[in-house]
Formats: structure tokens, sequence, C-alpha cells
């Protein structure tokens, strides 16, 4: 039952790239920002309940609300600081400095930060469904796996169904397509910018708590995540969430069974060669040729 | 100073001005701090220099440069302790090994554009990283030690200053090779890839071969930054190829300014002078890079050189009393704008007799001298095969048909107008006769040759030329030099050649020419952002002309402009007409049918009219599909 497992565990990471995909789609949709630092929040998100349970010694879910509020309300200011002027500013930034640099900015300064405040070591959140883990025939599933996958499944169903069928999904749609043009009918760019980048923390936040007893989290963790999910956001050509969701999940499983089947050691290198094959012999396929110039 | 500085040519004035500063600072302090640090930085400095010409000029944005530092330093490393050989010959045998590498490996990796490019080489540091951490004999994740030294001696002074004098001429030497690329007509070449691929491969540009030398170019830089890293730190950390390696790396790059050399070299100082600047800032370097680098951007995306540079246009600008544009280079804000391209200028080279007096009277208006207008008729008919073909030509996109079955041959000579409404696939045919698009059936034929599978930038040798919808100019550079763009004759040269040569000023020469002909030689010198969109618009047709095309191919040239300028345009578009083959895509039916032989119309992909401007202002399917009659 080797494969069985190896593709549950791939699945339970899988989910969680998968999430983070969504995540930089959606916001790359409505503001042609790459955000690689949402990886970094929940980071942040799960080091910071740490700090406050464990060492703090607050209540478990004083700690957890405190930290969501403190990443909720950092995202709001720095989307109401940095973005607007990089947006809306007389210095507008163009291209490539736009997709790529400021999150990349604010990528190294959380790390920093977090560094600061919670050291270097390997941390993570309490588990918060403890016990052992659930077997199913010779078939095993972390608890907390499980809440990643549920949540998954909750966070890109919401997704799914707000730009699908609400007015306020259409919106966001369009201020991704054209900023102006959406501006002239009367849609508020800025608040939908400024809705799902802080929407995007919140939830990375909130992963990262319920994730982090798999994995356990160092200051650094958030950049690897942010990493994975970019890249399998770039399998959906960056503007397509349901694709992305998909390609998470299959980096995920892809993952397990290489690390499995192929080597422990060069799994991780080999799967790499694998996806960077694939953006060269396929682009136009993965939408790469309509998603950024310049 | 300033004067000294403006004299010089500026592939030599900033290499020049590191190299003094280096060997001053490595002399006085090269074996204490300062010394050391600036001797690393510039083992970084030579690394982004690189990447100011293949990522910030020409915008092909590729994560490779931590890969091949470290391919540059392990190689060395290896060379030396094994093989004993001497860091400093071990080098140039790295950086050949290194060209080799890239050459292979940018074959596969630089047939991807733009973000896929990005994310194809995103995995390059990934693999490199997994790779060298459990391989054994690079040291695995601790790192690999040398027993020599870049320049060997038993005085540890020597060491120091010989290092360190040896890393100066390097940086010296890459910034040299890399502004001396930039400033020469391949350098042109550069900057329009950097605004758009497609431009690029219609102007000529073989934009395969570019990306290509382009990526090796970079790696290379890296190789040798590498070399100069082990042989100065006698140490080769695993971390060195670290992702986050990469991306220190490009914000040294950013923090500088992408498009300047001197602020690629400066960003690399920057970022290592503050790691040591106290010891809070290096345990805490992440807030502090993440920070500047935040406050940098928001203030001037083109970095620490984009505000020294506006800085400076203000300076000037005050003492000559001017108000200052912001973000143009110095020397380039002006007071008001020209409004026209020299309006009754001296059209020299163009005038033919028997067009000049005819147009300009007046005659622009709907149903107005429908006959008199066959200015190309008779002209155009070479004896034989016609200049263009389209045969059977069909476009799908996915399942939805935008060109079908078109069939079309245009003489020699003549204006031809193409018009049909939104959404007919004009601009996809004028894409598929320019190479940019293939088609999905049916072939395009010039002078009876199939050119179906050519590449834009061959149509582009065979005379075929272009504009396009939006204006495409390379933002920053002269009117003349955007013009000299379709002039260079540099295609087929490497862009090694180029460090000794540049040929830039033969294709200056033939852009003046060009302008001269359309009478906008006073706008030569002027920058074209400064320009109005007419005059934008008429550089990108003065650039499409000047390599004298024998099939011009113009996408809404008109579009945007004002009636007065439109008829100013119609004088223009009824010469060209006698003396070439003009395909005109235009919503603007008066100027269409006032300038044209012969229309077609576009409708759904299909062509549903083909003839004269009088049968077109007649025709009930031209008038209900395009004027809602």
């Amino acid at each position: 039952m080797k494969f069985g497992n190896l593709v549950i565990a791939g699945i339970v990471t899988g989910s969680i790239y998968a999430v983070f995909a969504v995540c930089v789609a959606v916001w790359y949709r409505v503001c042609n920002i790459l955000n690689l630092a949402v990886g970094d929040f929940a980071m942040v998100g799960a080091l910071g309940v740490d700090n406050l349970y464990r060492v703090k010694g607050l209540p478990l879910p004083v700690a957890i609300a405190t930290t969501i509020l403190v990443v909720g309300a950092f995202a709001y200011l720095y989307d109401q600081v940095v973005l607007r002027i990089a947006q809306d500013g007389p210095r507008r930034a163009e291209g490539i400095v736009v997709t790529f640099f400021f999150t990349f900015a604010l990528s190294f300064f959380i790390d920093g930060v977090a560094k600061m405040l919670f050291g270097t070591d390997v941390h993570a959140a309490p588990a918060l469904w403890s016990g052992q883990a659930l077997t199913f025939a010779s078939l095993h599933l972390e608890r907390a796996g499980l809440l990643v996958l549920a949540c998954a499944v909750i966070i890109g169903g919401a997704f799914w169904l707000y730009i699908r069928y609400t007015l306020g999904g259409k919106a966001l749609e369009a201020s991704g397509e054209n900023v102006v043009g959406a501006r002239i009918v009367g849609i508020d760019t800025r608040r939908y910018r400024r809705l799902i980048f802080v929407g995007t923390a919140l939830i990375a936040a909130v992963f990262g708590i319920i994730e982090s007893p798999i994995t356990g989290y160092t200051y650094l963790s958030g950049a690897t995540i942010s990493l994975t999910g970019f890249l399998a956001a770039a399998y959906g050509g960056f503007r397509k969430p349901g694709r992305a969701l998909v390609a998470g999940l299959a980096i995920g499983v892809l993952e397990a069974l290489l690390g499995g089947y192929v080597s422990a050691e060069y799994g991780t290198t080999v799967l790499y060669a694998i996806l960077a094959a694939l953006v060269l012999a396929w682009p136009r396929g993965l939408g790469f040729e309509s998603a950024v110039s310049g | 100073m300033s004067n000294l500085l403006s004299r010089m040519p500026r592939s030599v004035g900033a290499p020049g001005l590191v190299v003094i500063v280096g060997v001053i600072i490595v002399l006085l302090s090269g074996q204490q701090y300062t010394g050391s640090v600036f001797v690393l930085s510039a083992c970084y400095a030579i690394v982004t220099a690189g990447m100011a010409v293949q990522i910030g000029f020409s915008q092909q944005i590729a994560f490779s440069q931590s890969v091949f530092m470290g391919v540059g330093a392990y190689g060395v490393a290896m060379l030396n302790t094994h093989f004993n050989m001497p860091v400093l010959v071990a080098t140039p045998v790295v950086m050949i090994g290194a060209a080799l590498a890239a050459l292979l490996l940018g074959s596969v990796v630089t047939r991807a554009s733009g973000l896929a490019l990005a994310v194809a080489t995103l995995m390059l540091p990934l693999i490199a990283v997994g790779y060298v951490s459990s391989a054994g004999y690079l040291g695995g994740v601790v790192g690999a030690p040398l027993t020599g030294t870049l320049w060997p001696s038993s005085s540890t002074a020597v060491i120091a200053i010989g290092g360190g004098l040896v890393v100066v001429a390097f940086l010296g030497i890459a910034m040299f090779v890399a502004s001396r690329i930039l400033s020469s007509d391949i350098g042109l070449e550069l900057f329009v890839l950097g605004v758009d691929e497609r431009t690029a491969a219609a102007m000529g540009v073989r934009t395969p071969r570019r990306k290509l030398e382009l990526f090796v170019l970079g790696c290379v830089f890296a190789a040798l930054g590498g070399a100069a890293y082990a042989g100065t730190q006698q140490f080769v950390p695993a971390t060195l190829v670290d992702p986050t390696a990469e991306l220190a790396l490009l914000i040294m790059l950013f923090i500088g300014g992408r498009r300047s050399i001197l602020g690629a070299v400066v960003g690399a100082l920057v970022i290592q002078y503050l790691q040591g600047a106290s010891n809070w800032v290096s345990v805490n370097i992440l807030v502090v890079e993440g920070l500047l680098l935040t406050v940098v951007l928001l203030v001037d995306p083109e970095g620490l050189a984009g505000i020294v540079n506006t800085g400076l246009a203000r300076l000037r600008a005050r003492r000559a009393g001017v108000p200052a544009a912001a973000g143009l280079p110095p020397g380039e804000a002006r007071g008001p704008q020209a409004s026209s391209f020299e309006a009754g200028g001296p059209h020299a080279s163009y005038v033919p007799a028997d067009g000049a007096g005819r147009v300009g009277a007046d005659g622009t208006g709907w149903g107005l001298g429908a006959d008199e207008v066959h200015v190309a008729d008779g002209r155009g008919g070479a004896p034989g095969v016609p200049l263009l073909e389209c045969r059977g030509i069909g476009k799908e996109y996915g399942g939805l048909t935008v060109l079908d079955d078109i069939t079309l041959a245009l003489p020699e000579r003549g204006l031809f107008g193409l018009c049909g409404p939104n959404g007919a696939g004009k601009t996809t045919l004028l894409n598929v006769i320019g190479g940019s698009v293939p088609p999905s059936r049916g072939h395009v034929l010039l002078d009876g040759e199939d050119i179906t599978k050519r590449p834009p930038h061959e149509r582009f040798y065979q005379g075929i030329s272009r504009t396009f919808q939006a204006v495409h100019l390379v933002k920053g550079r002269t009117v003349l030099d955007n013009v000299a763009v379709s002039c260079l004759a540099s295609h087929t040269s490497s862009i090694i050649t180029r460090i000794g040569r540049s040929r830039l000023a033969e294709a200056r020469e033939k852009a003046a020419q060009a302008l001269a002909g359309l009478g906008m030689q006073r706008l030569a010198d002027r920058e074209v952002s400064s320009l109005t969109l007419e005059n934008q618009r008429m550089v990108e047709l003065a650039r499409a002309l000047a390599p004298n095309p024998r099939l011009l191919l113009l996408d809404e040239p008109a579009s945007g402009l004002s009636e007065e300028q439109r008829r100013r345009l119609a004088d223009v578009l009824l010469e060209l007409g006698t003396r070439t083959c003009v395909l005109l895509v235009e919503h603007d039916l008066d100027l269409v049918a006032q300038v044209s032989s012969r229309i077609f119309v576009l409708s759904g992909g299909r062509l549903v009219f083909d003839g004269g401007p009088s049968d077109f202002r007649a025709s009930p399917v031209v008038n209900s599909l395009l004027v809602g009659l």
C-alpha cells in the first residue's frame, strides 16, 4: 500500500500548493501583480501562534485570533501604503517590476521580521485536532492532513463560486482585464485589489496554522511555499484559479511519488526538472503567451 | 569634472571610473575591512553588470545567474584542488566551460519568452541547490574549499592586494564589454527586444539568436564573478547557488537600477557594504533589503540610477530655466512640444512630380471626387507575377475562425485599403503576411515564392515592413535611433563583434535620410516619449519606410489623429503608393477611399468586397457593414 499512502501524502501537500496557487492566481487576475509573499503570511501564521501560545503563554484561541488580526492589519496597511503608491502613484512601476519585485521585497521583509521575532528554529502551531493518524485498511491519514484537505476544498470552492456566480466576481475579473475600463464603468479596482490581497493573506495564515504540525516551519519556509504555489499558478497561466488548483495537487502527488519511488535525495530535483521541461515543451498550452509581456 | 565625463565615450567613462576608484581602495585598504568588502562586492558586480544587459535592457528575465556563479566558483575550486591548476588559469577554462553549458541549456530555455522563460529558469536554482547539497565531491551542504588563491603568494598582503586588483580588472573588463555592446547597433537591437519581441522580429532582429546570445553572455559574466569569488574568498559555500542568492542578485540589480551598468555595480556595492555596516544590519539583512528595495522602487522603478538621473535632469533644467519633465534622461526635457512634423517642410526626396499638388487642396469628404483618387492605378502591376499573393489563408484560434479562405494579390506599386468591422480579422491578416502569426491553412507568396514558413525577420529582409496598431517605440532613445532600428546591418553579426566596432553611425545616417524624406529632420534628436501621438505615429511610419520596403503594412496609422493631421497623413500615403506597395488597415473610411486605388473589406474573417473606391462607396454590402446604412 506504499502507493496509496504516497498518493494520500501527495494530495495533502498538493492541496497546500493548490491553495497558494489559487491565491496567487486570483490576485494576479485582479491587479496583474504576482504575490510571492503569500507563503510568508502562512509562515507568520504558524510561527506567530506558536510564539504566542508556547512562549508567551496565551490561550490557544486568543493566540490564533491575535495572529490572524495582526496579519490582516499588516496586509491592509501594506496595500494602503505601498501598493497604492506603486499602482496609482506618479511614478507608476510597469511590467516586470510590478509583477515581481514589490512582493519579492515584501517577502524579504516579512522573513527578516520573523527571524527577529521567532528565531531560526523549526516550530509549529499546536495541532488543532490532535490524536493518532486515522487508519483505513493500511492507508494512513494524519488528522491535520484531513483538516488541510477540508479547508482546501472549502476555500477553493468558495473562490470558484464567488468568481463564477457573483457580481463581485465579475467586477474582480474586469479589474484585471483593463483597469481603466473597469474604473470607467464604476468598478472600484482598488477595493478589489485590497479585498483579495488581505483575503489571501488571511487564508494563507489560517493554512499555515493548520498545516504546520505536519511539516514544521522556519522563518524561511514561506519562500519555499510561495515558490511552489507560484509554479502551480504558472501552470494555470497565472489567470486560471481552477487550473492552478489542479496543477497544485498534481505537483504534490508527483513530488510524493518521485520521493518514494525514484530517490528521496534527488526527488525534488527531478520534480523541478520535469516542471521546467513542461513549461518549455508546451508554453502556449499552459497559457504563458497571454500571461504577461515585458 | 562633469564636462570631462560627458566628453568621454560612455563605454569608457563608467568602467574607467570604477577601475580608478577600485584600484585606489584596494591599494589603500586591500587587507582591511573596507577593501575586502569592496573586492567581494566587485565579484557580485561582475554578475549584475551582465544582468543589466540581459534583464534590465533586453527584458529577458532568466534566473540563471546564481547557478552559473556556482558553476564558475565550483569549477575553479575543483580544478584548483584536484588538478592543482592556478586559479588565474582555471578562470578562463571555467568560463569557456560555462559558455558551452550555457549554449546547450540556452538553446532549450530561450525558446520560451516572457514569463515562461522566467518560470522555466526559476527551476534552475531549485535544481542546482538540490544537486549541490547532496553531491559529496562538491562538499555537500557545507561547500568546497580552495587550496590556491587568485594571486598566489607567500605574503597575505600580496594575496589580498594582488587578488583585489585582478578582480577590479575583471570588473572593468565586464563593464566595458557590457557598455560597448549596449552603445552599439546590436545594443539598439537589444533595446527593441526589450520593448517587445514581435516588434523586434518585424524590424529584422533575429530574436532567437539574440536571446540565446544574451543568455550565454549573462551566464559567462556570472561564471567570471563566481570564479573571482572563489579565488578571493578561498571557499565556495553551497548557499552560493541558493534561490535566495539569486534573489539577492536581483535585489542588487533593482536597487542600483536595472537599466544602468554603473547602477548595477553600485547596487552590488550598496548591498555588500550594508551587510557589514553594523551587527544589527548584518543579522537583519532581510528586513533591510526588503525595506530598501520597496522604498527605491516606490521612488523610482529605475532604481538609484533613475533617481540620480531625474535629479540631474531637474538640476540642469533649473539652471536652464525650463521645468523638467520627470524621468527624461538629461538633456531631453524640453519646453512646448512641436505639434506637427514640420508642416510644409521640404519633402525633398519623396515628392513625385505629378502627385504633388493634387491632394493638398481638400477632397476629404465622403462622396467627393471619387474617381480623382486613383493615383496608383495603372502604375501597379508588374509584368507576370504579383508582388504579394495570399492563397486561401485560413486561421483558427481554438474553435474560433478568424480568417476564412482569404485570397488576394497585390502588385508592385499602389495603395490598397483593408477595412472591416472590429474583429473582422484585419490585423490577423497583416500578422500572417508579416509572419508573426502562422496561418492554419493557405500560403503567402512574395514574388511568386512561398514564404509561409519564413520567420518575420527574414520577411523583413525580403522587403516587408510594418507598423503596429499600438505605438511600439523605444522610450529613452531619440527619434533618430528609433528610426535607425530598421536600418541596422547588424542582424547577421554576433554580439561579441560589437565589443570592437559599432556600426550604429551608418544606420543613423540612413535614418536621418528617411526622416528628411518625411520632413521630420527637426525632430531627430528629440526623445520619443516627449513627442505627441501624431509624431510618434510618424516616427513609426518613418521607421517602417527607412529600409525602402517593397511591401509596407500599415495598421491603423490614423487612429488618434486629428482631422488636420489625417490630411497630412493622406498626403504622405498618396505619395508612398506611387513608389511602393502599401496595404493600409484603417477605420477612417474617408481616408481609405481617398488614398486607395483598391479596397478589400473583411467581415467575420471572409473577404466580402474587393473593388475600387467608387464601387466601395456605392456598395450596399460595405454600407451596411461599415457605415450602418
